[in-house]
């Protein structure tokens, strides 16, 4: 792997969220829960939205899955975290663009530990996520 | 887990430290499968984010009519699961705080493997007046 270094930009992905992924997302759950993301009618009651949101949940994996193939599997399967703070909600239609920058680099006992942060916007322009994810690299 | 057993959620009521205890599963190739269709990422080896642990152990314990919206997530990585093992989750509330009028809580759960391999940390921030952040999100 090329040496990592502070303004490192990661390769960025782009998701079509449609609700089919947003209820196959709910669908991996052990519950058999009815919430904002699988019922129109609690989302309404509840956000007074006309539709279902995506789980802030899969901006995480999103995420997760930028720094994986920036860092390489094994790094971020055993030391990986991310961090994010949800400013807008994902909805069926909506594409997210996931971003990051390396912004820290930092000699540990255990290897490299590398601070990115990330960035989570739609079509629009509009960030809907932001916040930071790590990954120690041997 | 039938909803008699369920306490009724009263934010006033919880106290930080609260366990939400541990509860086990399955994770099976199927629920892979499907989180990796559901994120379109055909290596994601973490389907235990789309459990949701933390939610999942505060749902075990809470009849929450108020309903929630999560406002932050961290996660911590240490093993992928394997498919096939049973996974142990612990969960309790973290923290809880006001902000700006809004009552939040912190939900944390710990998994584990049924060979003790920990492979996931989670918080959720969770506001407990969704309505808020609906109006907010709606501008």
């Amino acid at each position: 792997m090329a040496e990592i270094k502070i303004d490192d930009v990661l390769p960025s992905v782009s998701k079509t969220i449609t609700q089919e992924k947003i209820e196959l997302f709910e669908d991996c759950g052990i519950l058999d829960r009815q919430n904002i993301h699988n019922n129109p009618e609690i989302a309404r009651e509840r956000l007074k939205f006309d539709h279902p949101i995506a789980s802030g949940r899969m901006s995480v994996t999103y995420a997760a899955e930028i720094i994986r193939k920036f860092v390489g599997e094994d790094a971020f399967h055993h030391s990986g975290t991310v961090n994010l703070k949800y400013l807008k909600p994902l909805i069926q239609g909506d594409t997210v663009n996931v971003s990051g920058t390396v912004v820290a680099t930092e000699e540990i006992d255990t290897g490299l530990l590398v601070t990115i942060n990330i960035q989570c916007e739609n079509q629009n322009g509009e960030k809907t996520a932001i916040g930071q994810g790590t990954a120690v690299v041997k | 887990m039938s909803e008699e057993s369920l306490k009724d959620f009263v934010y006033d009521n919880v106290v930080i430290g609260e366990t939400l205890g541990t509860y086990s599963y399955v994770l099976t190739e199927e629920m892979l499968d499907t989180f990796r269709k559901a994120v379109e990422d055909p290596e994601a080896r973490f389907p235990t984010l789309g459990v949701k642990h933390d939610a999942t152990a505060f749902a075990m314990v809470y009849d929450d009519k108020v309903g929630t919206v999560n406002a932050g997530n961290e996660v911590e990585f240490f093993n992928p699961p394997i498919p096939g093992k049973k996974i142990i989750v612990t969960g309790k509330i973290q923290d809880k705080y006001t902000k700006r009028d809004n009552p939040y809580i912190v939900i944390e759960a710990t998994a584990e493997d049924e060979d003790g391999r920990l492979i996931e940390k989670l918080r959720t921030y969770q506001i407990k007046k969704p309505e808020v952040l609906g109006k907010k999100w709606q501008k």
